[in-house]
């Protein structure tokens, strides 16, 4: 069995059949154009930049039968569980969580703007999570599912590194699973932001999550890294 | 001082992005301060007396205007240490500057969220409470990973820059100026002083 990277997960052999491939919210509304982030006047080309070396990385998961997560941040259309500072803050900076958009309703389940980019969307099998919040595990299933998997280490990609990739990594890490982030596989709007994101996990030695690329995890899922 | 009528409001804390809470409500009635890892060993490690002095001043003060108090800490109770080790015992306590009121709530977690299997969010909901200060070490660690899922249950956060301390001072700044990204992603940042400013009758 291969090692992931030389310093990620502790030396220890990555068992491809308790490691879950998790990508974070590709979506049109954060990482295409005429999405939300497109439509409130910011720079998208960094969200957009990693879709090719996620797709690689996703690539390589589904060829060696890894379980693959997919996440979407979205509210229900009647915004019920929408909190208001949320929708606030969202309408003070341009552009509101439910108001109308170009791809429509800004971050509604079933909008336009809400759903997976085309060049990465789930196959039949794979796992979908509709979050409300930037955490992955914030009021989702998500824990129970990968439990019932017996998925112990979370190899997380998507964006934005600095939010919601950050919240998953910091709740993953409180429930005991094992987080690696590619960081070829995860960008933020700000590159200033994402770069504090690597430097922050690397705090208490990688305590929350350690750091490795598409490469090493390619390497180790296809069976072409170091003898363990 | 008396806390302002219920219903009425505290002046709005002058904080970024926005001025503080997002509805311009807050009060006793519906505010804790939330302080986290103010533990003796975090204090040592990270060289953080000067945060801690500010924390402890912002305790005073809120205290003083009945703003109810919840402390967070690690759990590494003394049992869990040699019997003769006490410097780790000392470690585990709050730190040597704070003094929690008697009706201060405390918390005990184990790992480096105040809310993760604990009862913390209950207690604060089934007292009212919708906005949170919160100070605490390490910025990047504790303090931030509690304040995101703060956000995430809704609650309107508001850190208190200087009296937190990060791993890192770059860290801090990085971990507060991601707090405030895309208007407030994850709630306001402000100094004690504004804190004080806002809490002062005009």
């Amino acid at each position: 069995m291969a090692v992931l990277t030389s310093s990620w997960p502790s030396l220890r052999p990555l068992d491809i059949r308790r490691t879950a491939l998790v990508i974070i919210d590709m979506q049109v509304d954060f990482c295409a154009p005429g999405g939300w982030v497109d439509q409130l006047g910011e720079d998208v080309s960094n969200t957009r930049a990693v879709i090719g070396p996620i797709s690689e990385a996703l690539a390589a998961a589904r060829a060696a039968g890894m379980v693959v997560v997919h996440t979407r941040e979205g509210h229900k259309a009647d915004l019920a569980d929408l909190p208001l500072n949320k929708q606030w803050r969202t309408r003070a900076h341009g552009l509101g969580i439910g108001d109308m958009g170009a791809s429509g309703r800004i971050l509604v389940q079933g909008e336009p703007g809400w759903q997976i980019i085309p060049e990465l969307t789930p196959l039949p099998g794979e796992i979908i999570i509709d979050k409300p919040g930037k955490s992955s595990f914030h009021a989702t299933d998500l824990e129970d599912q990968l439990r019932a998997l017996e998925i112990t280490c979370l190899v997380v990609t998507g964006v934005t590194s600095d939010c919601c990739v950050q919240s998953t990594i910091r709740d993953g890490f409180e429930r005991g699973f094992e987080c690696v982030l590619l960081a070829d596989c995860t960008a933020a709007v700000e590159t200033d932001n994402h770069l504090a994101t690597l430097d922050i996990l690397s705090a208490f030695g990688g305590r929350w999550g350690k750091i490795s690329d598409r490469f090493a995890f390619q390497q180790a899922v296809s069976g072409g890294g170091e003898g363990a | 001082m008396v806390p302002p009528e219920p219903g009425l409001s505290y002046k709005s804390v002058a904080a970024n992005p926005y001025a503080w809470p997002f509805d311009g409500q807050w009060s006793s009635a519906d505010t804790a301060l939330l302080l986290l890892g103010l533990q003796q060993c975090a204090v040592d490690a990270l060289q953080a007396r000067e945060a801690v002095l500010a924390a402890r001043d912002l305790l005073l003060l809120a205290h003083e205007h009945g703003i109810a108090i919840y402390a967070a800490r690690r759990d590494a109770r003394p049992e869990k240490f040699a019997s003769d080790d006490h410097v780790a015992q000392a470690a585990w306590q709050w730190a040597r500057d704070i003094a929690l009121p008697e009706d201060a709530h405390t918390i005990t977690h184990a790992g480096d969220n105040a809310f993760y299997q604990t009862g913390l969010e209950n207690s604060l909901r089934s007292a009212g409470i919708r906005n949170l200060l919160i100070a605490g070490l390490p910025t990047d660690g504790l303090v931030h990973a509690t304040q995101r899922t703060a956000n995430d249950m809704g609650f309107e956060c508001l850190a208190i820059a200087d009296a937190c301390a990060g791993t890192t001072p770059a860290r801090h700044a990085a971990q507060l100026r991601i707090t405030t990204f895309g208007n407030g992603l994850f709630g306001a940042v402000a100094d004690l002083a504004a804190v004080r400013a806002a809490l002062t009758p005009s």
